[in-house]
């Protein structure tokens, strides 16, 4: 993302995808989300007695590798340690606050493997996941992002990726694995990020938003309901219903659970992030002239 | 934002006169002795119209002075071989050198005279931009005075990129170089291609400003909806150059349909030759015995001489008059006995009844119903009868104006549209009154500085005129310079700016080729040409043959800033300090062109705020140094002592502060005195002010009365009358200047005669461009599109096209990346936004990127500025199309003034992906 | 308390850009970062089309969604109502980008200079390391408001107190000063006048406000 918004020259009014954040920081809400959704579902699976100890490392390894990504990508990653002075109303500071005991926790959870940290681990990652979302909820400036039914979606991927992710670990793990209740959980999950995710879309055509953003939205539409989210249904189903190789139906339906929320992500921050754009509320009266409509191009949906 | 920790910091008053809608004025921010910020200059709030801010342009002063493409110490050629793919080999060496090369040259020219065999200038010299170079070439004016004879026909622009119909016809019927709205006063403009929120600077934008305030209505005419046209109360995109026809039908609906009744009828009777006779043969009725033009006498029911005692004249009407005579062309007398005379104005009604709204609706693809409501709200916006009082004098209020734009006042069309646009003047009474259409300063009339001291009494009741004469006996057989403006051109006079408008381009074709019956001396070439401020090879037309014409002159200095396309060609490159970086005190105030009429009147200096940028020197030094070389001092310094400083004469009456003539003066010395003069001149003595007063104040202004905008006062005080809305003189001249050529066998300008009427009719002027095209062997239907060319504020004049910042800041404004078309003509062409195009003419093909917009008209391309560079830094990887090159120069499509218009029929089409060319 | 606000006449603007080059003049912003800019804005359909310029940057606004979302408090927002960021402090995270609804904020990673890698002396005699990689935006001119407070001086009245845009504006379309002033020349406009602010129903209380009519 180097030289960002160095082209200002010929922009118009018309709302524009934003340039700022590119891959690195689009990879902490991928990998972050997927992250914290991980942790909390392998509250659920540890409380359910499976060896969650994979799924807490690779849960890790994804906040960390969102976070590192992200001091990639910021102008001056070695005062990186600015962003904790302003936990009053910031998100991103308060993300950042929540990732160092969630660290912790999901350390102590994996030595310990105690269910006290496997919760309070649980507990920073819905803390981090519900902070991600909330910080695109809380950018003005890009309205596919600022919905507030995009906090929903945001905290209902995180979380369909965690089972995605926890199914997949427990391919990892030694046998015997709770299957069907990882396949519920997809099921379940797939089946709320499905209904976010439409409850968003409409809603954003409903409201009005970029029509950028929405052609962007509307091209995944296909993929995220019928793709991931009817395939991962049907693969985590044949795995609950025990057909032969049930655990590779399951790791197939997290597989497509992770990454139909990383496909989302992706194109919410890096294909559907169009800014608000600009707006005439009145055209000028040029003397004795009359004025005319609002200006407000490039916007769609019924807003 | 300041610099981290400066030393210094400064505020240096100046100006900017890098177009003509300046000068304008500015300080230069200064930091440790580097030039970092433009500002306004507020000193100046109160005695500005723009309350002492520049325009956008000023803001590139900065990047222009520490360009890194800037040619920072003299270089000569070391390549003999000239042409656009030959490398110039430029070498540096000193200003010694340098100057003792030119110097050389001139000299040994000299000895020969100043003057070829030919009867031609030996040495030429074009500067850029409406003579705004003379505001940053110091002394060197002077130099050229002390010079003598030299040839200033070759255009860098003169006639195809000014309005130049407008400077002659305007100088002759209003003193009116170039024409304004009263903008301060006015209630309703018409304003038919004027771009003034683009070119008029920053007194016009302010001043349109305030007027849209107030709540006056523009009507903007033209196929593009250009700045001025969002900024205007209605967008009329007519068919570009039917602005004639569009025009003639105002007149209609003003004297055919609301009549007589409804206009000016006093000032159509006592200021304009409305009243006088016309007889059968379209020459004035005039009285036996003295041959003053009649008019007929309403109180006594006969015809006299129009200035008798005591007359009331008929302002319409016929009526049969005894004895009289007219006078043709050659002082051809005819006597007439009983014969119907019909007043002027008369005529004119009965001339203007066949050009309805719905006769130029379908030329002008504008409807009847908005020309005709045009033309009434113009009339009800007059105010005929008000009055206003200005300074204690009480003058007819007309708060109604016409203004014209570039491509429609000149070329051909340009006439009738000069014309009708002061008929439709004077018809309300608008003319040169408050709130009306102005003229704001001459230039072919003398003196430049008061327009109202050029208003003699003349022939006929009119201002005495200083037309080149078309009598047998004076008529200038033998040009005095390459674009034969003394010979072909009456009414563009032979004052100092005469030559540079007469018909530039012919200067250019005729090194190349002349026509079949030329009976003219051979157009020899020039020895010595300078160039300053000027980019031929980009800003003329057909700029593909007119380098090679370039190429072939023999010895080119060019005064430079960068390497660019003309001075690719030049032998010798003198850099001066330039902007930012040099001395020099200029006039401010007082009526100058576009909208700068000011309440004040001075002067003003630039000084340099800072050193100049490498071996640059400022060009007064540099003029002081060529004419000691060339042995010209005595010369130089006397023409300083007479004013070519071009500030005031160093000596009058009342004071002298003239320099030696014998001895060599420093920059300072002279620019002193110059202070010295001007501002004990200004004050009428009562004060004097030095080079160190100014530099640290900047201007010195007295106060002048508004009286001095309006010219019709001072027409009444000489008891004179416009000559209009019958072209009687003009008829005489074209044909004595039909006769002159004819007696000496030359019959390519007959075309051109054709413009010389009376009143003007409408000729197919848009189908002269086709025309044009068959005659060049071409079809005229494989050219469907026009493209036309309009003015950036970001870029035109002053090098702007090598700042980085105007070409950055620019591109906010449409139309800066390409050319403009509309958005469903380019559907047709499969042609989206941003793709690549080819524009192709009959003579050549210029390349750029589509910008689609809805404002401009389907059959109409727009490109904005001049581009396509080529060996201009910076400029040269622009990639944008130029009009320029695929505009042909020809003949037939230059006027009677010797203008052409900045407009071309096209084809159009998508490149292909990787195509090149 | 004073709040400095903007008031623009779109009826006067005639898109020149004057004001754009005055800020890069005066803020010495590098090549295409624009904290002011002017936009032609088009609309409607041949032959009934609208041409209208947009003068924008930073809406100072009331309640800064960048400052909310600013982790670091580089951006805050001043008692007289300028936003302005702290850029020893700003990490440059771009949160405050996305977070503004118009547009007006800009990150340089690199120095950029407007003729090839090296500045030209004006440049170089105002290069500033501390703008590199982090939130950049109109300031207001803040120098010259602070400035005020030394020399009794009136922004928005005393041209050396002004924002630079103001200064140069050559239609008078930009008036400046403190609509908590009864007295003030933006206060007067805005009664005289019909005027909008740009997404109001955003809720972030703009400082800049756009004139389209006589009252």
């Amino acid at each position: 993302m180097k030289s960002a918004r160095q082209k200002t020259a010929g922009k118009s009014i018309t709302p524009r995808q934003q340039q700022n954040w590119d891959w690195r920081a689009a990879s902490n809400f991928i990998c972050g989300g997927s992250g914290s959704g991980l942790l909390i579902l392998s509250l659920f699976a540890a409380a359910a007695g499976a060896d969650v100890r994979p799924a807490i490392v690779l849960a890790l390894v994804l906040v960390a590798t969102g976070l590192t990504c992200v001091w990639f990508e910021i102008g001056r990653p070695w005062r990186a340690l600015n962003v904790y002075r302003h936990i009053q109303t910031s998100w991103m500071t308060r993300e950042a606050v929540v990732a160092l005991p969630l660290f912790l926790c999901g350390a102590l959870a994996f030595y310990t493997q105690h269910i006290v940290w496997q919760a309070a681990s649980a507990v920073c990652g819905a803390a981090f996941l519900y902070s991600q979302a909330r910080i695109l909820v809380n950018n003005k400036g890009i309205p596919a992002w600022r919905h507030p039914r995009c906090l929903l979606l945001m905290a209902s991927t995180g979380l369909a990726e965690g089972a995605g992710f926890l199914a997949l670990a427990a391919t990892l793990a030694p046998p015997p694995q709770p299957v069907a209740t990882l396949a519920a959980a997809v099921i379940a999950l797939s089946v709320l990020r499905i209904v976010a995710w439409r409850a968003y879309l409409a809603a954003l055509r409903h409201d009005g938003a970029p029509s950028g953003s929405l052609k962007a939205l509307a091209g995944i539409d296909a993929r995220i309901v019928f793709g991931s989210g009817a395939g991962a249904i049907v693969f985590a189903a044949a795995a609950a219903a025990n057909l032969p190789g049930a655990v590779l139906w399951l790791a197939a339906a997290g597989a497509l659970a992770a990454g139909g929320g990383w496909m989302l992500k992706y194109t919410l921050i890096l294909r559907a992030a169009f800014n608000q754009g600009l707006a005439i509320g009145h055209l000028p009266v040029r003397g004795r002239g009359v004025s005319g409509p609002p200006v407000k191009p490039g916007w769609g949906g019924l807003g | 934002m300041a610099s981290p920790s400066p030393r210094s910091v400064t505020s240096v008053p100046s100006y900017c006169y890098n177009c003509v809608a300046g000068p304008d004025f500015m300080k230069v921010k200064v930091v440790d002795g580097v030039a970092t910020e433009i500002e306004p200059n507020f000193d100046a709030e109160q005695i500005h119209p723009a309350r002492g801010r520049v325009c956008v342009k000023a803001y590139g002063l900065v990047q222009k002075t520490y360009n890194p493409n800037r040619i920072l110490q003299p270089m000569k050629r070391t390549n003999p071989k000239k042409g656009r793919n030959e490398d110039p080999g430029f070498v540096p060496i000193s200003w010694d050198e340098a100057l003792e090369l030119l110097s050389t040259k001139l000299t040994s020219v000299r000895a020969k005279g100043v003057l070829d065999e030919s009867g031609l200038p030996r040495v030429a010299a074009t500067f850029g931009h409406g003579g705004t170079p003379g505001m940053y070439m110091g002394t060197f004016p002077a130099f050229l005075a002390a010079w003598g004879a030299i040839d200033y026909s070759f255009g860098s622009g003169q006639g195809v990129k000014c309005v130049h119909s407008e400077h002659l016809y305007g100088e002759f019927w209003h003193r009116a170089f170039t024409v304004a709205a009263d903008t301060p006063l006015t209630r309703y403009n018409i304003s038919i291609g004027a771009n003034v929120e683009a070119s008029g600077g920053p007194c016009a934008v302010t001043r349109h400003a305030d007027a849209r305030v107030r709540g006056y209505k523009r009507v903007q005419v033209e196929p593009h909806l250009s700045v001025t046209g969002a900024c205007s109360a209605e967008w009329v995109p007519i068919r570009p150059k039917t602005d004639p026809a569009f025009m003639f039908a105002l007149i209609h609906v003003l004297v055919c349909e609301r009549g007589i009744d409804a206009l000016d009828v006093a000032f159509l009777r006592d200021r304009t030759s409305s009243p006088y006779l016309v007889g059968p043969d379209g020459l004035y009725l005039r009285d036996p015995d003295s041959a003053k033009p009649l008019v007929w006498d309403s109180a006594s029911a006969r015809a006299v001489p129009f200035d008798t005692e005591g007359v009331m004249p008929a302002v319409s009407g016929r009526f049969r008059v005894a004895a009289a005579i007219s006078i043709d062309a050659d002082e051809e007398r005819h006597a007439l006995a009983d014969v119907e005379g019909v007043t002027a104005y008369t005529r004119l009604v009965e001339h203007m009844g066949k050009y309805s709204p719905e006769w130029a609706a379908g030329i002008c693809d504008v409807p009847a119903a908005t020309i005709r409501r045009i033309a009434n709200e113009y009339l009800d916006n007059a105010c005929i009868g008000e009055t206003i009082e200005i300074d204690g004098v009480t003058l007819p209020y007309r708060p109604v104006a016409v203004t014209l734009g570039k491509s429609v006042n000149n070329g051909w069309g340009a006439f009738e549209c000069c014309w009708a646009r002061t008929v439709l003047a004077v018809l309300v009474g608008a003319l040169e009154n408050p709130g009306g259409t102005l003229g704001t300063t001459v230039r072919l009339n003398r003196p430049h500085d008061n327009r109202h001291m050029s208003v003699a009494a003349g022939e006929d009741g009119f201002m005495a005129q200083k037309f080149n004469a078309t009598d047998k006996a004076n008529w200038t057989s033998r040009p005095t310079g390459r674009n034969i403006h003394k010979t072909l051109v009456p009414i563009v006079g032979n004052t100092a700016w005469s030559q540079a408008l007469g018909p530039t381009q012919l200067a250019w074709m005729f090194q190349r080729e002349v026509p079949e019956d030329w009976n003219f001396p051979a157009p020899t070439m020039p020895e010595v040409w300078f160039i300053y401020r000027s980019n031929p090879a980009i800003s003329f037309w057909d700029t593909a043959s007119l380098v090679e014409t370039i190429a072939t002159f023999p010895f080119t200095v060019s005064f430079a800033y960068t390497v660019d396309e003309t001075n690719h060609f030049a032998d010798l490159l003198l850099p001066e300090a330039t902007d930012l970086e040099s001395l020099q005190m200029i006039k401010v105030g007082g009526t100058k062109f576009v909208e700068q009429f000011w309440e004040h009147r001075g002067v003003v200096l630039r000084q340099p705020a800072v050193e100049p940028q490498g071996d640059t020197r400022d060009f007064t030094w540099i003029s002081t140094q060529l004419a000691k070389r060339t042995g010209l001092l005595d010369a130089y310094n006397n023409a300083l002592n007479r004013g070519a400083g071009g500030v005031m004469p160093l000596k009058t009456e009342t004071y002298d502060f003239s320099l030696d003539p014998a001895a060599e003066h420093s920059v300072e010395e002279i620019w002193d005195a110059v202070c010295r003069a001007a501002s004990t001149n200004l004050s009428e003595g009562r004060e004097t002010r030095d080079l160190d007063w100014f530099k640290e104040h900047g201007f010195y202004t007295v106060p002048m009365s508004k009286l001095d905008w309006y010219l019709s006062p001072t027409l009444e005080k000489h008891g004179l009358r416009y000559e209009l809305p019958y072209q009687e003189r003009l008829l005489r001249i074209g044909r004595e200047l039909g006769n002159r050529l004819h007696e000496h066998k030359m019959h390519w300008w007959d075309e051109q005669l054709s413009e010389y009427t009376a009143l003007p009719e409408w000729h197919d002027v848009p189908g002269r461009w086709a025309q044009a095209i068959v005659k060049a062997g071409a079809k005229a239907e494989d050219f469907p599109l026009w493209l036309l060319a309009t003015k950036s504020m970001q870029y035109h004049t002053g090098g702007n096209v090598s700042i980085a910042l105007m070409r950055e800041v620019a591109q906010n404004v449409r139309g800066h990346t390409g050319v403009i078309m509309n958005a469903k003509t380019a559907a047709q062409y499969g042609i989206a936004d941003g793709d690549r195009v080819e524009i192709r003419s009959h003579i050549g093909a210029t390349y750029g990127n589509a910008v689609l917009a809805q404002g401009i008209r389907p059959d109409t391309l727009v490109i904005i500025g001049q581009f396509d560079h080529w060996a201009t830094p910076f400029a040269k990887d622009f990639e944008m199309p130029s009009l320029n090159t695929v505009a042909p120069m020809t003949i037939e499509l230059t006027d009677a003034t010797g203008s052409g218009s900045d407009i071309v029929r096209v084809a159009l089409r998508r490149m292909e992906a990787g195509e090149t060319v | 308390m004073s709040r400095y606000v903007m008031v623009i006449d779109l009826r006067r603007c005639v898109g020149c850009q004057t004001c754009t080059a005055a800020c890069k003049n005066a803020n010495a912003t590098p090549p295409g970062v624009q904290w002011r800019r002017v936009l032609d804005v088009e609309s409607g359909e041949f032959p009934d089309v609208r041409r209208s310029f947009l003068p924008v940057a930073c809406m100072h606004c009331e309640q800064p969604p960048c400052e909310e979302v600013c982790p670091t408090t580089a951006t805050k927002k001043r008692a007289d109502g300028l936003v302005t960021i702290d850029y020893d402090l700003c990490i440059g995270c771009a949160n405050c980008v996305m977070a503004c609804p118009y547009d007006a904020r800009s990150i340089v990673h690199e120095p950029q200079f407007a003729y090839g890698d090296q500045p030209i002396a004006s440049e170089a005699v105002r290069f500033d390391p501390e703008r590199i990689g982090v939130s950049m935006k109109c300031t207001f001119c803040v120098d010259r408001i602070d400035r005020a407070a030394e020399t009794g001086q009136v922004p928005g009245v005393d041209w050396e107190v002004t924002p630079a845009c103001v200064n140069s504006c050559i239609s008078g379309a930009m008036i400046f000063g403190d609509i908590e002033d009864p007295e003030s020349n933006v206060r007067k406009l805005l009664a005289e006048t019909q005027h909008f602010r740009m997404h109001e129903e955003l809720g972030t209380g703009p400082s800049v406000y756009y004139i389209w009519d006589q009252a």
